[in-house]
């Protein structure tokens, strides 16, 4: 019987930690397109080291049920823990992100060496796990993070959390009146007041949506993905749209759809 | 012999020659790699299958057709005259069949060589693209100056030519309307399934129904477009024959001179296209959009030119000029005009895409009320070009307003060779931008692709907008020559000394009007119908291979496009049968049961909506095509947009009305005003009421 190597992710589109004998790339076409009897949808998952181990988290087990099939396949996953999954992981522990098209093209994405600092204007925020809300805010990626899982100002406060930030395009200077152009976020109106809201009144964050998915289209990230919990920030540029369109072309039309 | 039936004859040749010189030259350029030569014969193989069942089909049906001309005319006039009534028929078929066969296999060729001449920039591979679809233009041109002259040597009779006309006609219906549905069917079920329920992006090689979605480029833009424009042609040409022929006050030689004036007009159009096509050239970094337009108005103005050469030299009244320039101007203006309806930065696309933000349903009204007012403009063009031609030759001594009529219609498709060339262009880019998808060429050659295609959906847009002006046009000179063809048959049968006369007080006249009016919309809801059919069989073809394979989705196991290919094609040609059995029957039907002038009101009524339904059908369609690229393009939310949503639904519907149903309207009006003048002698003496 063939030897396949067991890989661990943490998956963010629903937060779960699965066990897999395929390789990231491999798991992610899995992933997003399924089999047959699977449903299909856009991923964003975390390869972790293997060695990471947590008390909460029956890894051990998950790799002793994550054996080839009967016909020599390899397993594909074994779902180790589907709940509050990302707050009990080492952040050290992450290796790359994979960005996975939903029809299973696959992008891979290094963590920076730093995290760029904040900048002053108006961002919009997707969260991805543990919850999916958008939020506008006048707070920096770093500061959000802060105010969120660090020192909330509020009774709100996440043990830890990923998002991604997304362009705002003309809004973020004009909110009233600039052109949406190529933003296709639903509701503009609603953004646009939420924009104008954080111009003009004493908030630093706006709920923009809270019923939405944390499935968006990759085209409009602004810089890219971040993960943070009381340690540890870590963010995953997104390389510029051009090389993206010349070293990635398949993973850029697909994610352009 | 006439000189200038021989001249016709000879250009016809040397434009049929130029059509094999593009054609080697074209088949020496580099095909490419192994990759993308087998994606290009996937479409290849796709295209062939579909034209030979096509033409398998098309045979059976002219044997029939003929067959059935030859005894009704041999029993009614005689034998010899029934005998070869069939054999021009057969011959306008195959002549068409033949262009056809030409400008595909050219096509074909032609995508891969432009794909691959892309990797070395945008001059080479527009230089491959435009002298691919040259082959089309003057292969068409050619071959129907050669019929026409051909059969008018041998026959010196017009009406022979009618039957020629009549062959080119039947098989331009069913080769528009089966491309149509053909191309519809394919295009719709590849982005349904493809891109709305899996996601993946066009020209996909995941996609199982991605080559029939480039054949159907193929069979419904270039085979069905050029059979289309071409039948327009050969009946305009027949037309203004039939009405030369029947000038009164005329000498036997001016008779003949104003007989052959016509196809004067072709010679002169195809060398001109021949010269124009020459100035069809871009430079790198530059748009091949306004290449193309430079090559029709230089022809148009060489071609202006030649004609006011040869009529100032020559015994041939000025009026023929004015005439001619009125349908050639108008028919220049009508096609950039639908330019604006069309176009992705004007107003209507941009107004169309700025209200998809509230929904389909707004982005469906806004598209067909500018669809409907798109009618407008054309409409008043060629009522203009009309009467401008019908009174400056009624105000001459020599020819008459009907007969100037006629011409304009020449002298408005004389350029065809040209117009065709450009139309051809479209597909065989559209072609190559999907071969450079599928076989993995890289991103700068899918750029160049790009901005071909661009140009050809442009190119595309103004040849229908001038296809079915000119189809307009073709169909009044094709009613005047009916009503004079109805007038001679009934002097010869002693029924009548008068011109027909078609009155509005009578009942059986209304009826007429009405029955005619009320075709182009069945015919066209019909021919959508089967779209709408077949994509369901297609759709359901590609989700099965999606589900029972999923290595297709993973790209470790490649499609089955055969299957999909195969669908498309025999529901096509099944889906097409009823529709043309209308078209010829509807018309002899009523003639021989209500009589010459009712059929004469059914034909006007079918004109007058036919008309009107293939210009809205046409431009709301286009319209809608292009509010979603525009959509696309990044405004009012991009790509994932509720307007994007919206302009998805609008486009998806103007499809099939933009390239199934109103395009073949133009066809239509054709075969059964052919049919009804090919049939008015026969009419004009048997018929019930």
């Amino acid at each position: 019987m063939a030897e396949f190597t067991k890989h661990l992710y943490l998956s963010m589109i629903p937060e779960a930690m699965i066990a897999s004998q395929l390789s990231p790339e491999e798991f992610g076409v899995y992933y997003a397109i399924g089999t047959e009897k699977k449903s299909r949808g856009q991923a964003i998952f975390f390869e972790l080291d293997p060695l990471f181990r947590h008390e909460e988290l029956p890894i051990e087990e998950g790799f002793e049920r994550c054996v080839p099939h009967d016909d020599g396949s390899p397993k594909r996953s074994v779902y180790i823990s589907v709940y509050r999954v990302l707050e009990r992981v080492a952040l050290e522990a992450i290796r790359k992100l994979y960005l996975v098209t939903q029809d299973g093209r696959v992008l891979a994405l290094d963590p920076a060496a730093e995290c760029p600092e904040d900048t002053e204007g108006l961002h919009l925020y997707q969260e991805i796990a543990p919850v999916s809300p958008m939020v506008a805010s006048t707070l920096g990626p770093l500061s959000f993070i802060d105010l969120i899982v660090r020192n909330p100002t509020s009774l709100l406060k996440l043990p830890a959390i990923c998002f991604a930030e997304l362009r705002l395009g003309e809004l973020a200077d004009d909110p009233e009146y600039g052109s949406v152009g190529d933003l296709p976020y639903p509701n503009i109106d609603h953004l646009r007041q939420c924009l104008t809201d954080l111009r003009t009144k004493a908030v630093h964050s706006k709920m923009v949506d809270r019923t939405g998915s944390a499935v968006f289209p990759y085209r409009v990230l602004k810089s890219g993905i971040y993960v943070g919990n009381a340690e540890t920030v870590l963010f995953f540029p997104l390389p510029p749209h051009e090389e993206l369109r010349r070293e990635h072309y398949r993973w850029w039309r697909s994610a352009n759809m | 012999m006439n000189i200038w039936v021989v001249v016709s004859l000879v250009s016809g040749v040397i434009s049929v020659a130029a059509a094999v010189f593009y054609y080697r030259w074209v088949f020496q350029q580099d095909a490419g790699s192994e990759q993308a030569q087998r994606v290009a014969r996937w479409i290849e193989e796709g295209s062939q299958s579909y034209l030979k069942k096509l033409y398998v089909a098309l045979t059976m049906l002219s044997v029939g057709m003929a067959i059935v001309l030859a005894i009704i005319f041999g029993l009614q006039v005689s034998p010899g005259y029934g005998f070869t009534i069939a054999v021009t028929f057969i011959f306008g078929a195959v002549s068409s069949s033949v262009a056809g066969y030409m400008g595909m296999s050219v096509a074909v060729k032609g995508n891969v060589r432009t794909a691959t001449a892309a990797e070395r920039g945008l001059v080479p591979a527009f230089k491959v693209s435009i002298n691919s679809g040259a082959v089309m233009g003057l292969a068409m041109v050619g071959m129907a100056l050669i019929g026409m002259s051909l059969i008018y040597l041998l026959t010196e009779s017009p009406e022979m030519v009618l039957g020629f006309s009549f062959g080119a006609s039947m098989l331009a219906l069913l080769a528009k309307a089966g491309g149509g549905i053909y191309t519809k069917t394919a295009d719709i079920a590849a982005d349904l399934v493809g891109k709305v329920e899996v996601g993946i992006p066009e020209d996909d090689p995941r996609n199982p129904a991605v080559v029939a979605d480039n054949v159907g480029d193929n069979v419904g833009d270039v085979a069905g477009m050029g059979a289309d424009i071409l039948d327009s042609y050969i009946a305009s040409a027949v037309a203004a024959m039939l009405l030369g022929a029947a000038l009164p006050n005329v000498s036997a030689d001016q008779r003949m001179m104003y007989t052959v004036f016509p196809l004067i007009l072709c010679m002169l159009g195809s060398f001109a296209s021949l010269i124009g096509l020459q100035f069809v050239r871009v430079r790198e970094g530059g748009k091949p959009g306004p290449a193309l337009n430079s090559g029709t108005v230089y022809t148009t103005v060489i071609f202006a030119a030649m004609v006011a050469a040869v009529i100032l030299l020559s015994d041939i009244d000025t009026a023929a000029l004015w005439a001619t320039l009125a349908g050639l101007i108008t028919g220049v203006v009508i096609g950039f005009t639908s330019d604006f309806f069309t176009g992705d930065d004007r107003p209507p696309v941009v107004e169309t895409a700025k209200v998809s933000g509230s929904g389909a349903a707004i982005t469906i009204i806004t598209g067909f009320s500018y669809g409907l007012i798109s009618i407008v403009p054309s409409i008043i063009g060629i009522v203009i070009a009309m009467l401008i031609a019908y009174f400056v030759a009624e105000a001459s001594p020599v020819i008459t307003g009907v007969y100037g009529v006629g011409i304009s219609a020449v002298g408005m498709l004389s350029i065809t060779g040209m117009i065709v060339s450009a139309d051809a262009y479209g597909p065989i880019v559209d072609n190559a931008r999907g071969i450079a998808e599928m076989a993995g060429m890289s991103p700068e050659v899918v750029e160049v692709t790009d901005i071909l295609d661009a140009a050809g959906n442009t190119a595309k847009a103004i040849t229908k907008g001038f296809a079915i002006s000119a189809a307009a046009l073709t169909v009044l000179a094709l009613f005047s020559a009916y009503a004079s063809e109805v007038y001679q048959a009934m002097l010869e049968l002693d029924i009548a000394a008068q011109p027909m006369v078609i009155s509005l007080l009578d009942p059986l006249v209304i009826a007429g009007i009405f029955l005619g009016a009320a075709t182009p919309p069945l015919f066209s809801a019909l021919t959508m119908l089967s779209v709408t059919h077949n994509a369901f069989d297609m759709i359901e073809e590609i989700r099965r291979q999606f589900r029972e394979r999923p290595g297709i989705l993973a790209g470790t196991e490649e499609p089955d496009y055969v299957a999909c290919v195969s669908l498309a094609s025999q529901d096509a040609l099944k889906a097409l049968i009823f529709p043309a059995f209308l078209a010829v029957a509807l018309p002899l039907i009523v003639g021989f049961v209500m009589g010459p002038e009712p059929l004469g009101a059914f034909l006007g009524g079918a004109i007058f909506t036919g008309i009107l339904f293939a210009l809205l059908m046409a431009n709301a369609g286009g319209l809608w095509d292009n509010a979603k690229k525009y959509v696309e393009s990044g405004y009012f939310g991009g790509k994932g947009s509720e307007a994007h949503k919206a302009s998805v639904v609008g486009d998806t519907v103007g499809d099939p009305f933009k390239d199934t149903a109103g395009p073949s309207l133009n066809t239509l009006i054709t075969v059964m005003s052919l049919a009804s003048s090919l049939f008015a002698p026969v009419i004009a003496a048997f018929h019930i009421f």
